[in-house]
């Protein structure tokens, strides 16, 4: 298996405080992988830290087997996209498709080749009707979609989401988590997604999740194990899905993690 | 303290071609000294209604009453100055309100602008900022370095530092951790507790069940249905799809489980009445 990114014995740290002391992580080509932990746990930073945002103090990040250094430092932003958490901070055009054009102008694109590359990516997030559409007349999960685009358009290896439906309303959330879906389904192997949440509905839906508290990796499994957790993940102030809190309040209780749907059968009058 | 909103319909750019009307004969009371919640899908008018509140916006037409402040088209910026000291207001993504060098003198900007002295907005500062839980160590740095979750709360201390009467919340608990989130229902019901009356805006309907007096749904700019969380989320479900809005999760869950055979003796709306229920009605073989 190829991987992704490997973190070999980080350290950071700010002020006086030691944020990663030794960190190891390392995440193959094509997974999708959720990072998940409470506010100020240390997942944005790590973000950072792989796309060389900020500097660590140790250790080594590889990309695709690349070293993470200053002269590597543009190749490897070249494979990684990055969303934000807030929609309304990382628009520059007028239009949804200037927008999207913006990081193609960027690298150099051929202006004879960046109608269909912004046309597909556009279609890929289902937002290709809205081309011409001025950004502040969309909403907050169609501004998050566009946003995608714009990254998809670059053809990257990995996608990183920082938080990407912490703003959105419910709707603009399932529109996200619909797209996500998608996109792994589309490219498969070809795209290596990293979700930054501490929405467990979006976590549960990565192949594996990894759970991290104060720089320290806490969890690190599939999101079946690390719902079964549930007295690790109240500890490091998080949550389960829905059904997992209450499956941990029923008095007689399924003999494994089960999801929503499942919970659901197990309860139902068809099961006894 | 009550507010109310007589006959209110509010457009941007009244009077012009290119008016829009956004608001449509609002009719409401909000009660002294209780959480009410505001919900509606994106568009709905909840953000325009709320600005109302502390005259950021005026009706078009009709009267908005607070206290013993009257807000027509025709009251003056100038006659609004006791309304806003009256109102605190959190907004949206409050992070973007902070602009100071440090934490405190961030908090103390509110205070200083209503003539407090300079010793009085820092003793009001300091305890706006305990009790949205900012660590003391915090109150020299600049606002800026702050995590999000952070930031959010010492935005929330400078609309409370002022000690106002009212306080308005637009989606207070958006982007917090879950920790973060029960912290602010806490706050409210503090607030609550002190005599304030507290305004919110939510999408999270068990945030709604769990800390609102009162609920006033808006649809299309229009108030659609104002009663108590148990009034409002005990309709028919089919009138939730009609204005696009969910269920608390455990309601949700239990139209889940009632589509596949599973009828419990009624809604549920918050997840402990859900485990009672099914430890009670439906106990597993």
């Amino acid at each position: 298996m190829t991987q992704a990114i490997t973190i070999n014995n980080l350290t950071y740290q700010y002020d006086d405080h030691e944020l990663f002391d030794g960190f190891n992580l390392s995440i193959e080509a094509g997974e999708w992988v959720a990072l998940v932990g409470h506010n100020g746990s240390g997942k944005s930073t790590l973000a950072k830290l792989i796309v060389g945002l900020i500097v660590a103090n140790g250790g080594d990040i590889d990309v695709f087997g690349k070293r993470l250094t200053v002269d590597s430092i543009n190749d490897i932003r070249a494979q990684i996209g990055m969303v934000f958490q807030n929609p309304d901070n990382q628009f520059v055009g007028a239009t949804v498709a200037d927008d999207v054009a913006f990081g193609l102008e960027n690298i150099e694109l051929p202006s004879n080749e960046m109608p269909q590359r912004i046309d597909e990516a556009l279609h890929t997030v289902g937002m290709e009707n809205f081309k011409e559409r001025e950004p502040h007349t969309l909403s907050g999960g169609q501004k998050q979609r566009v946003a995608l685009a714009s990254v998809l358009a670059l053809g990257p290896k990995i996608i990183i989401l920082d938080e990407a439906t912490a703003m959105l309303d419910p709707e603009g959330r399932a529109s996200i988590m619909k797209t996500l879906q998608n996109l792994k389904a589309q490219f498969g192997s070809e795209l290596t997604l990293i979700t930054i949440t501490h929405d467990m509905d979006e976590a549960a839906l990565a192949d594996r999740i990894v759970v991290i508290n104060d720089g320290r990796l806490i969890i690190d499994g599939n999101p079946d194990d690390v719902f079964s957790k549930s007295q690790t993940m109240h500890d490091n102030g998080l949550e389960l899905p829905f059904a997992g809190e209450l499956t941990a309040r029923l008095t007689v209780k399924p003999k494994k993690y089960l999801d929503e749907r499942e919970l659901i059968h197990w309860l139902s009058p068809s099961n006894k | 303290m009550a507010i109310t909103f007589e006959q209110v319909n509010f457009s941007y750019g009244a009077g012009t071609t290119l008016a829009n009307p956004i608001l449509h004969d609002i009719n409401i009371t909000i009660a002294d000294h209780q959480v009410t919640a505001i919900i509606g899908q994106t568009g709905s008018g909840k953000s325009t209604l709320i600005q109302h509140l502390n005259g950021l916006l005026k009706p078009t037409t009709g009267q908005v009453t607070v206290d013993d402040l009257i807000v027509t088209n025709a009251t003056k910026e100038k006659q609004l100055t006791k309304l806003r000291a009256k109102v605190g207001m959190v907004f949206q993504f409050p992070e973007n309100q902070l602009f100071a060098n440090t934490v405190l003198e961030d908090v103390m900007y509110g205070p200083l602008n209503f003539g407090y002295q300079t010793d009085e907005a820092k003793q009001s500062a300091q305890s706006a900022l305990k009790m949205v839980n900012v660590a003391e160590n915090l109150w020299q740095n600049s606002p800026f370095e702050l995590s999000g979750g952070q930031m959010r709360r010492v935005a929330m201390a400078g609309a409370l530092a002022s000690n106002p009467d009212i306080v308005v919340m637009d989606e207070p608990a958006a982007g917090l951790d879950p920790k973060g989130q029960a912290e602010l229902l806490e706050l409210v019901a503090n607030l609550r507790q002190s005599g304030k009356l507290v305004v919110f805006i939510s999408h999270q309907m068990d945030h709604v069940v769990s800390v609102a007096d009162q609920v006033i749904v808006m649809q299309d700019g229009h108030v659609a249905v104002q009663g108590t969380p148990a009034d409002v989320f005990n309709r028919d479900i089919d009138w939730f799809k009609s204005v696009n809005l969910d269920l608390p999760r455990a309601g949700q869950f239990a139209e889940q489980l009632r589509a596949n055979g599973v009828s419990l003796s009624r809604r549920p709306l918050t997840l402990t009445e859900l485990a009672t229920m099914l430890n009670e009605e439906h106990k597993h073989e």
